[in-house]
């Protein structure tokens, strides 16, 4: 069992050596984090005494990961910053949801009539850590481009529910503001669409169609892989310059990447304090949907 | 006859200056780095030479360290050392005279550990600082009648008041200089990295040895925090002041990030102190006055302050005192002269304000009328 375990572990080391994660970025290591879930499944049997942390965690958690900046990190700050979020998770069910995603978010509202109001759209941006941490929605309303954006720790919000759990191509959809609007219009009363248990997050490769220029941004510049007809609209001139600001070498550069980023080793040490809170938070909600999702059929053959 | 002819010329000189008062901001401090130590400095760190201490020698070191100072233990989440030889926090000593608004108190020594948001029950985000007070000891205590400081700090009817010297963060003493360390001789105390006087009235004068915890304050009171902000070395005007620069282009040449006209001529042909040119930024000292205090961590020692300008980096030094602001000082008496901790298990580690959410409730919602 123990060589077993050995095994394992190193399989998984081998797959996470030299990749340093970017907080919020899920891609480069996708297919890794889907394959290491069942994995860490395996390994926890009886003779492993500490609770291994998932690897999928810091995709699922990224807020719980501090801001890699130096200057601005104390051992202390983020452990009370973690407790508070913990203290607010056991609250509220703050789900697993990625850019792409789309979410629907009951909050409180004291202008709204009922004083409650729920806005459903797609996530096209996640950022900042621990109890900043922020998202925000878009949707089409009435013609009208709309966008709220959310703090995921604040005690207004009274729900958070994922209708449809995907991801997208980039790591984030700010061009969603220059695209056709079908792109960024979702039903209001979109019903959720549950994924089966234990099932990878889907990659939803939509290309979406921009409107002519002008733009908010250069998006030609910005190497987007989720955008159909970029090359219709710009010119010979817009094609040179933006050769000109790539920075191709940026990839390799390792103290770039190490700045940017929280160590492994580190990342293991977060989580190891906050991970049985979690995973039992986790148990609990999956028990509590199991009883609450039998719904008597509807329509009888 | 000359010597009339010579006062009324100085009274003209007088009259001439007393007419042109001119607003003189900073007082002519210079606030660039300085480059070597006033003579009243006393040195703290002992130069390392590589003496030959042998590995037999340098285990005794420690072991005296530890048997005058106790062994390293971490309280409150800052790494120290077991003082037990020092006063008894469960030994209150008796106030005598009462509080009243007119006593200064003693302040704190903490670090600016970081910011981050919290939310009032009304939903209103607030953003705040987190100062952490660390290891804080009372030294020394100099009645007003002995207080005679060289350099007189700025302080009304300074011979009423007293002055307490508190350091914090206690370090190993074989790195600092004997004289430095004599300073604690008396009080028992670890000698310690940072150093601190605040004046205070006689009522409030605390015995050497005593521990200042985060307790001295209490959630909803204002204090006020003073540090050293953050240095930018010489910054032209755009950065220093906010000036707007003028136009890249357009047949702008070489005027693009300056102040441009700094005065005017003729009788006024001079730049006027106070003019605001480029030169160097920050690295002074700072009071932010009037920050409440939303909420306590008795386990950590940390007190959550309204704002997020709290002079100073992360992970810097700042002081903390009761605020001078009249309209915001504590209406009830505060601890007096300072709280003393019961090492009790039941009391919980946070003390929110009325007003803040705490975590622990459920969201916030709103009645509707």
């Amino acid at each position: 069992m123990n060589i077993n375990v050995r095994i394992l572990t190193k399989s998984v080391s081998q797959q996470y050596a030299f990749k340093r994660i970017v907080t919020f970025s899920t891609k480069p290591t996708q297919q890794a984090a889907v394959a290491a879930v069942p994995q860490q499944q395996e390994v926890t049997g009886p003779s492993v005494r500490k609770p291994i942390v998932p690897a999928h965690y810091r995709f699922v958690y990224p807020e719980f990961l501090p801001d890699p900046k130096i200057e601005w990190r104390n051992a202390i700050r983020e452990k009370l910053e973690r407790l508070d979020m913990l203290d607010r998770r056991r609250q509220i069910e703050l789900p697993e949801f990625y850019v792409g995603s789309i979410l629907a978010v009951t909050s409180s509202d004291p202008h709204a009539a009922g004083k409650t109001s729920r806005f459903v759209g797609i996530c096209i941006h996640r950022e900042r850590c621990g109890l900043r941490a922020r998202f925000i929605l878009r949707n089409v309303i009435d013609h009208q481009g709309i966008e709220v954006v959310y703090e995921l720790y604040d005690p207004t919000i009274q729900k958070v529910e994922v209708l449809r759990l995907e991801k997208r191509l980039d790591d984030s959809l700010f061009y969603l503001r220059d695209a056709l609007p079908e792109f960024s219009t979702f039903d209001e009363n979109m019903e959720a669409e549950p994924l089966e248990e234990g099932a990878p997050v889907p990659i939803n490769d939509i290309k979406v169609v921009l409107r002519p220029r002008p733009w908010l941004e250069r998006w030609e510049r910005q190497n987007l892989l989720g955008v159909a007809n970029i090359e219709q609209y710009i010119k010979d001139k817009h094609r040179k310059s933006a050769e000109k600001v790539q920075k191709p070498w940026e990839k390799f550069d390792l103290m770039k990447q190490y700045r940017a980023t929280i160590p492994e080793e580190e990342q293991k040490e977060i989580f190891a304090e906050v991970h049985t809170e979690l995973h039992t938070l986790e148990l609990q909600r999956k028990r509590n949907k199991r009883k609450r999702t039998f719904v008597k059929p509807k329509h009888l053959a | 006859m000359l010597r009339t002819v010579l006062s009324d010329l100085a009274r003209l000189r007088l009259n001439g200056f007393v007419c042109s008062v001119t607003q003189v901001r900073e007082k002519g401090h210079l606030n660039r780095p300085r480059l070597r130590n006033p003579y009243w400095f006393m040195r703290k760190q002992r130069s390392q030479t590589d003496d030959q201490v042998t590995g037999e020698n340098r285990s005794f070191i420690k072991e005296v360290i530890h048997d005058t100072y106790g062994t390293p233990a971490l309280i409150k989440g800052v790494q120290t050392y077991e003082q037990k030889q020092l006063i008894k926090t469960n030994e209150v000593p008796v106030s005598t005279e009462p509080w009243t608004p007119a006593v200064r108190r003693c302040g704190l020594i903490a670090r600016k550990i970081g910011q981050y948001p919290l939310w009032l029950k009304n939903g209103e985000r607030i953003r705040t600082t987190l100062l952490q007070v660390v290891d804080n000891h009372v030294i020394k205590y100099t009645p007003p009648e002995e207080y005679k400081p060289t350099q007189r700090p700025n302080v009304h009817n300074l011979n009423r008041y007293g002055c307490i010297l508190v350091g914090a963060e206690s370090t190993n003493p074989a790195q600092l200089t004997k004289e430095y360390c004599g300073i604690f001789r008396d009080s028992g105390v670890m000698p310690t990295k940072n150093l601190a006087r605040f004046i205070v009235s006689p009522q409030a004068a605390l015995a050497p040895g005593t521990p200042l915890n985060v307790g001295h304050f209490r959630v909803g009171e204002f204090v006020d925090v003073r540090g050293k902000t953050v240095y930018h070395g010489f910054q032209g005007v755009v950065k220093r002041h906010g000036f707007k620069g003028m136009p890249a282009s357009h047949g702008v040449t070489k005027t693009h990030r300056r102040p441009g006209n700094i005065g005017g001529g003729g009788e006024k042909g001079r730049v006027w102190p106070g003019t605001k040119l480029p030169g160097h930024m920050g690295n002074r000292w700072r009071i932010t006055k009037g920050l409440r205090i939303w909420r306590i961590n008795t386990k950590y020692n940390v007190m959550w302050v309204q704002g997020s300008a709290v002079p100073g980096s992360t992970n810097g030094l700042v002081y903390i005192y009761d605020t001078i602001l009249p309209l915001r000082k504590p209406q009830v008496a505060p601890p007096m002269p300072t709280l003393y901790e019961q090492p009790e298990d039941d009391a919980p580690d946070d003390i929110w304000y009325e007003q803040v959410h705490n975590f622990k409730d459920e969201s916030i919602t709103y009645k509707p009328e």
